[in-house]
Formats: structure tokens, sequence, C-alpha cells
């Protein structure tokens, strides 16, 4: 076994490019304050732009296919490249594009060549932003439940229906999208994806006032929003999988969400909270009081446990190697052990975990910010539940016949 | 043995429900949110009205000197909100301080001001080396002629902003025993900043060069520790009762969404996985409430109280915090939409968490008083 914590030289001077690369095209301005509902149109056009200098380096997907823009890096470059990113405080893509983070992927094993040659390079290059459009005001959990129709037109698909809990700040030029494409049909055979193109006529997008975002570290997520769509024509051949075959599509989608590729991002809010305990202010450290300390090293054990799971579970899925509970073992624990990291927080350093005041809060207000986030948190992607309940089955419990884990490249 | 509230009691409930459906509901409270300087302008006029500021407090001082009971079962319908405000500081907190630390002659000047309503007191204790033990309050005053002259911060400061009077302890000229000063939130040299985040009317107090006449030593100086310990004992359990609100209010809205809400064609509190969420909720709400309970009745009946006083603290402050959160777990998505309302409470139960001590700090003094240390 190796966990590759050292380099091989040729890993090295890979991560000192990298490294390079990043201090030269970094742009200025680039942190937001702790909060990503505070970043700046101004600061998300930056964001992007890095994005697309990574993008022309095969960076920015760095494990997609070169033909289709991405990388095609192996495992462990993959892992210095995010290493490298988080060391700067960014994640990749160094902004909010989950439709792209996940519907590339699920594109790439079910769209038609075509498809893929037509939507696969504009997002691998940090072209478009890509928001992904799930959840509906009677549908979460129950996602085969929805009721956001398309149907068929000549050449297009209508589109009706409204969707909760989706976006970011600063708009999307597309959305990777589930729509019910037969409303009269069995359920799971009668879903679809399409991507909408966020200027067609009929659409409008109404910002939602949420706890926090609950969004991944380093990608300045920003608001969630309610899009609505009011007889919006999208071309036909923006179908993707094939029409009525959504829910099969949906479980690679669902997979990747699940954790199952496993992000390569750490918690760095509790590493940089270790070190501000050590730190002493007027005189005191809070790493002083060994009840403080039992509960640090509780804090460090969750996240480095965290942080092995998603190791594991990118290993797994860039050696090709099946999986099956892994992902929602990795999204569950994330999920719990934030919350208890916040609340442990919240008890060794006091109320000042809670103020994003200059003087007080610590950390420039990102610990006050995670403890709004890690309640937020429990429940994009799925619910804690939801999570249990995929593990038992992909576990087999209480029954002969496993479910299978949705199918990644 | 009878667990069932009085008549008076039952009244008391009464009232307050009212008030919180219809004077302090969903949209006032989460205007107030957006907005806590409101407070005092569309709540206090009311809440004076109901007598409420009097409650705590003895006939003689303009009260009508109900037992803490009464005034916990008041707080615990404004803990369903949760209702903001100056009330358990000024007509709770600072008015028992003020019973248990003031000569005769501040207690006929101060508590009907705040029985009334017209004046606020708040407690100004923690400062930047946080914490509620004696060796963390150091704040220095220096005697100048006639009078003091007191510098430096308390930080973390509850309702400071609504106050007209601040009640600092603090050290005079090196003492190591605490004095406790009434100081006027306007006066000179004072400046209130409120902390953004999330918490709740919650501010840093600065002091610069203030000037306190020696009146305003709130008793005997350096006897202030002693006095605040038997108020804070009586105060505290009243705060829990506020925490059983919310903890109630939670479970009632995770019980209620649980059936409306349905996923898979059936309502979600038929999944197993819900309906441990929401019992995990009502074992936290009756922990809350029975620990809180218990040390009502023995503050009011002259029985040792201080272990019950200090498990309910530390019992209560852990619950409302755990109960939030699987609240959450319950409601998902719609409960972190701020207008929904969960998330009044979810920040409320962190800003009182250390309020009058953490849990931490209150099971040290249960050790004590277990004779364990
Ligand atoms: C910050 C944030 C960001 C989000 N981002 C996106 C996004 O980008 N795109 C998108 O499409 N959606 C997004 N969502 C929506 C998210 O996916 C849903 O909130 C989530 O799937 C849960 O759905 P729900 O909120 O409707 O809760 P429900 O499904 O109504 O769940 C309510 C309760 O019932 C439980 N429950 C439901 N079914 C079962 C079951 N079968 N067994 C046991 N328990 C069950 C749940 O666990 C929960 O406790 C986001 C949500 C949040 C809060």
């Amino acid at each position: 076994m190796n966990f590759a914590i050292e380099d091989s030289p040729q890993q090295g001077a890979f991560r000192a490019d990298v490294r390079t690369w990043l201090e030269k095209n970094t742009p200025a301005g680039i942190a937001h304050s702790a909060d990503p509902c505070d970043m700046t149109l101004e600061q998300y056009r930056i964001r992007r732009s890095l994005g697309r200098r990574l993008g022309e380096m095969g960076w920015l997907y760095p494990t997609l296919p070169k033909q289709y823009g991405g990388g095609d890096l192996d495992a462990e470059k993959t892992v210095i490249l995010y290493d490298e990113m988080a060391r700067i405080g960014l994640s990749l893509p160094p902004y909010y594009d989950a439709g792209g983070r996940m519907g590339a992927p699920t594109i790439l094993v079910w769209g038609t060549e075509e498809q893929k040659n037509r939507f696969l390079p504009p997002i691998c290059r940090g072209e478009v932003r890509t928001w992904q459009l799930l959840t509906e005001p009677s549908a979460g959990s129950d996602l085969a439940g929805i009721k956001t129709t398309a149907i068929r037109d000549g050449d297009a698909y209508v589109v009706n229906g409204q969707k909760v809990f989706v976006g970011s700040s600063h708009g999307a030029d597309q959305s990777w999208t589930i729509v019910v494409t037969d409303p009269k049909g069995e359920r799971h055979k009668n879903l679809s994806w399409l991507m909408i193109p966020m200027d067609l006529p009929g659409i409008s997008v109404v910002p939602m006032d949420l706890l926090a975002t609950g969004g991944e570290g380093g990608s300045g997520s920003g608001v969630k929003n309610s899009v609505f769509f009011d007889n919006v024509r999208v071309p036909a051949q923006n179908l993707v999988g094939g029409e009525n075959n959504g829910w099969k599509v949906a479980t690679t989608h669902l997979e990747i969400e699940h954790g199952g590729m496993g992000r390569l991002a750490d918690r760095r809010v509790v590493y940089e909270f270790l070190e501000f305990c050590r730190e002493r202010h007027d005189g005191h450290a809070i790493a002083d009081d060994p009840d403080a300390r039992a509960e640090l090293v509780e804090m460090f054990i969750e996240a480095e446990i965290t942080r092995l799971f998603a190791l594991r579970n990118h290993w797994l899925s860039h050696t090709g190697q099946p999986r099956s509970y892994e992902g929602a073992q990795y999204s569950l624990r994330r999920k719990l052990s934030g919350l208890d990291i916040a609340s442990r927080m919240l008890r060794i350093a006091g109320p000042r975990v809670l103020s994003k005041d200059p003087r007080w809060g610590p950390l420039e207000g990102t610990v006050e910010y995670f403890q709004r986030d890690a309640i937020t948190a429990l429940h994009p992607g799925a619910t804690t539940d939801i999570q249990r309940v995929i593990m038992a089955r992909r576990i087999g419990v209480g029954r002969r016949e496993r479910e299978q884990a949705g199918t990644v490249r | 043995m009878d667990l069932s509230l009085d008549d008076t009691q039952q009244l008391i409930q009464e009232s307050a429900r009212d008030f919180v459906r219809n004077a302090c509901n969903r949209d006032v409270l989460l205007r107030l949110d957006r907005n806590p300087a409101e407070t005092m302008s569309l709540l206090w006029p009311k809440i004076a009205e109901l007598g409420w500021t009097g409650m705590a407090i003895p006939e003689q001082y303009g009260g009508t000197g109900n037992s803490m009971t009464d005034v916990a079962v008041l707080f615990e319908e404004l803990g369903t909100g949760p209702v903001p405000g100056p009330l358990f500081s000024s007509a709770v907190l600072a008015a028992h301080i003020l019973l248990q630390a003031a000569s005769s002659a501040q207690k006929q000047a101060w508590l009907p001001a705040i029985s009334s309503g017209e004046r606020v007191f708040t407690l100004a204790l923690t400062e930047a080396h946080y914490g509620w033990s004696p060796e963390q309050v150091r704040m220095a005053a220096r005697q100048d002629g006639s009078s003091l002259s007191v510098s430096g911060t308390k930080v973390m400061v509850h309702d400071a902003i609504h106050a007209t009077d601040l009640l600092v302890p603090v050290r005079i000229d090196g003492a190591s025993a605490h004095s406790l000063l009434r100081v006027g939130a306007r006066s000179k040299g004072v400046s209130i900043r409120a902390l953004d985040g999330f918490l709740s009317a919650v501010s840093e107090v600065a002091f610069d060069d203030v000037r306190v006449s020696k009146d305003d030593i709130v008793g005997e100086p350096g006897a202030a520790w002693d006095a605040m310990q038997r108020a804070l004992l009586r105060a505290v359990a009243v705060l829990c009762a506020y925490k059983v609100g919310g903890c109630r209010a939670v479970f009632g809205m995770s019980v209620e969404y649980s059936r409306e809400r349905s996923q898979f064609g059936q309502a979600i509190g038929r999944f197993q996985r819900v309906q441990d969420h929401v019992i995990q909720i009502v074992n936290h709400l009756d922990s809350a409430r029975w620990t809180t309970y218990e040390a009502l009745y023995k503050v009011d009946s002259g029985l040792d109280a201080a272990a019950s006083v200090h498990m309910a603290k530390s019992v209560a402050s852990e619950s409302y915090m755990r109960a939030c959160d699987f609240a959450h777990e319950v409601h998902a998505g719609i409960g972190v939409v701020r207008e929904y309302g969960l998330t009044l409470h979810t920040k409320m139960s962190r800003t009182l968490y250390h309020c009058l001590g953490s849990p931490k700090t209150h099971r040290r003094q249960l050790e004590r008083e277990l004779k364990l240390c």
C-alpha cells in the first residue's frame, strides 16, 4: 500500500509545475469573504477567467478525456492538482459548476458522440457554467416524483414547471435538468435529461434566502434559487441518454453526487482552527485547556477519516474498481462530521465562533460561516437518511440481492 | 406530588401563548431578526403592559413577586417564538442581581423602574478571555477622587443594544474581589457595538475612561461575586425554561411537518429514520423540561437547588442545540429557508449555549456539588 504522501520525482516535478503555474496565473482579488453569498460579480468573473486558463491546460476537468477538453490525468496527478488548488483556498473548478462537475461525467457515459463533442469541450474549457436542476417543491428525496414536464413538439421539447434549491449567484449559461417526458408513463420510465440553455425565453430565476450555501469549500457557490419554466422551447437534440430513459441516467448522476468519485477537498477550516487554538490571544491559547485539546483531537480525527474516505473513493474510481456503499458512506460521514465539528468549535472557543465581527470572529468569519454551513450542508445531494438507505441497499442488509452502484466511467 | 401547573400558571401560559400567536407571530419574529433594534418599539410597550417586567420583582418594588416557576412558565412560552428582547436580561437576571447585591436605597431607585419597563438593565460580564468564572473577569476600575474611572472591553453582552443601564463587574484598584458598577448605557465613554453573525442581539461594550459615581457601586465594594452567584442560581433556571420552550417549538414543527410532507407516496413521518429524529427531539425536550422544573421547584421551596440548577443548565443548553439539529434533519431543504422560521431557533440555541455559563462550566460546578473534587 502506498498513500503517496511523498511524490515520485515525476510527480514532484508535476507539483512544482502546477504551483508555479498557479502562482503566475491566479488573478489578484480571487478570494472573497467567508460567506460565498457575498461574492461580487467581479469576483465571480475573476474565477471564471482562472477557470478558462485552467481549461487550456486540461486542468479544469483533469480526469475527463483529452479529446473532450479534459486532462486525462491519473489519480496521483489529480490529487496533486486538487492539493495545490486547496493550498490557495480554491477548489476545482474554482467556481460553482455542479452541472458540469456531475453532468459532464454523466454525458460521457450516456451521451451520443455528437453530444459529447458539443457539450463537453465548453464545460472542460471553462467557457460555460452549468447548474444542475433536480429538486422541485414536491420532490426532493423522491426525485422520481418530479412534475416539471417537457413535451415533444416538432424539433423541441416544451418545458413547464418549477425547480427549487438550485444554482448559485450570478447566473448560468446552461442547466442540466431532469424532466418528465411522459406524464402518463410509469414511474421511473417517464423521465429524461435536458441540457437547457438559460437564455431561452420563458425562464426566470428567483433567489432564495437560505441559512448558508451548503456548498463545496472554495467554489464560491453563493445563493440558491427557484427556477421557473414557462413554455420554454428546448432543442430536441439537447435530450441526453434517450427519451424516458432518464432514471438510468440519473443513477450515474446521483452516484457522482453522492460522492462516488471522491472529492479531494480537505476541510480546511478544521486545520486552520487547530492553528487558531494553538495561537495565543491576550496571553491565552485555547489549547491550554486539556478539555479543549481533547475536543480538538476528536475534530482532527473526524476530519481525517472523512479525508481518507474521499481518498479511497478517488482511488477506487480512478483505478476502475467496483464500488458499492462507499460513495454514500463518504457523503454521510462528511455531513455528520461537519455538524459534529461545528458544535465542538462552539463548545471550546465560546460564542465568538458565532461572530463574523472583524475583531472577535475567528479566521475572518470562516468559522462563523461554517457554523451555519454545517447545518445547511446536511441536505444537498441527499439527506443523511437517504445516504443510510443507499448504504444498506448496497451492502445488502437484510437482502441477498445487492443494489448496484450507478455506472461511472 | 403534583406536576401540573396551578391556576395562576395556567393564566400566565394562556396570555403568553396569545402573545406569541398574535403580537409576536412569525412575520414579526422574522422582521425583528433582520432588524433587532425594532424590538423595543414593537414589543416592549405590550410586554410592560402585560406586567411581565414586574413578575420576578417583589411587590415593595412595584412588581408582582411571582415565584420563579411562574416566571419560568412565561419564559417557556416566550421561548417557543423565540421571542427576542431584554425581558430576561433586565427583569429577571439584573433584577435578581440587584435584589441580592444592592443597598436598599439602590433597590428603591432602580427596581421600580425595571418593574415598570421604563429602564432596561443588562449584565455586562464576559471579556476577551471568555468565560463566566471569576478569574476570567478582569476589567479594572480606578478610584479617582470622588468617582471611579472605568476602561476596558466587555464582549458577548446580551441585549446591550436595548439597555438603558449596564451592570458591570470590575476589580477596583487591583483588588481580587469583584465589585459591581451600574453604568448608564449612554454615559460618555461607553460605546456599544452589535456583533454581526449567527447570533442574536449580542454586543461588544467598550469603556473608555467612563466616570462612575461611588453611589453607583452596587452594594458593598468587593462583595459582588457571591451576590451575583446567588442571583444567577435563580435566574439560570428561568433561562432554561426559555430553552425548553425552544425545544417544544421545534418538536411541534417537526411532528407537524412529518405529517404534512409526503415523499415516495407517503407522509415522511412513516419512515423510521424520520421517526428516530423526532424521537431524539422529544427526548431532548423532556430531559430539558424535567431537569428545569425540578430545579425551579427547589429554588422556590428554599431547598438546596445548586446541583439541580447546574444540571438543568447543562442539559437544557445541549438539548436545545441538538433538538434544532434533529429538526433540521426532519425538514431537510425547507428548514434552512430563513422565512420558514426554524433557523430562528437554530440561531437562538447557539446564541444562548454559553450564556450564563456553558454546559461544561456547569458540569464543573456539578462535580463540586457531588463532592467529586
Ligand atoms: C444548500 C442546498 C443546496 C442544494 N442544491 C441543489 C442543487 O444544486 N440542485 C438540486 O436539484 N437540488 C439541490 N438541493 C436540494 C436537495 O437535493 C434536497 O433538499 C434534498 O434532496 C432533500 O429533499 P427535500 O429538501 O425535499 O427533503 P424531503 O425529501 O422532503 O425530506 C424530508 C425528510 O424526509 C426524509 N426522507 C425522505 N424520504 C425518505 C426515505 N425514503 N427514507 C427515509 N427518510 C426519508 C428525509 O431524510 C428528511 O428527513 C439543495 C438543497 C440545499 C439545502
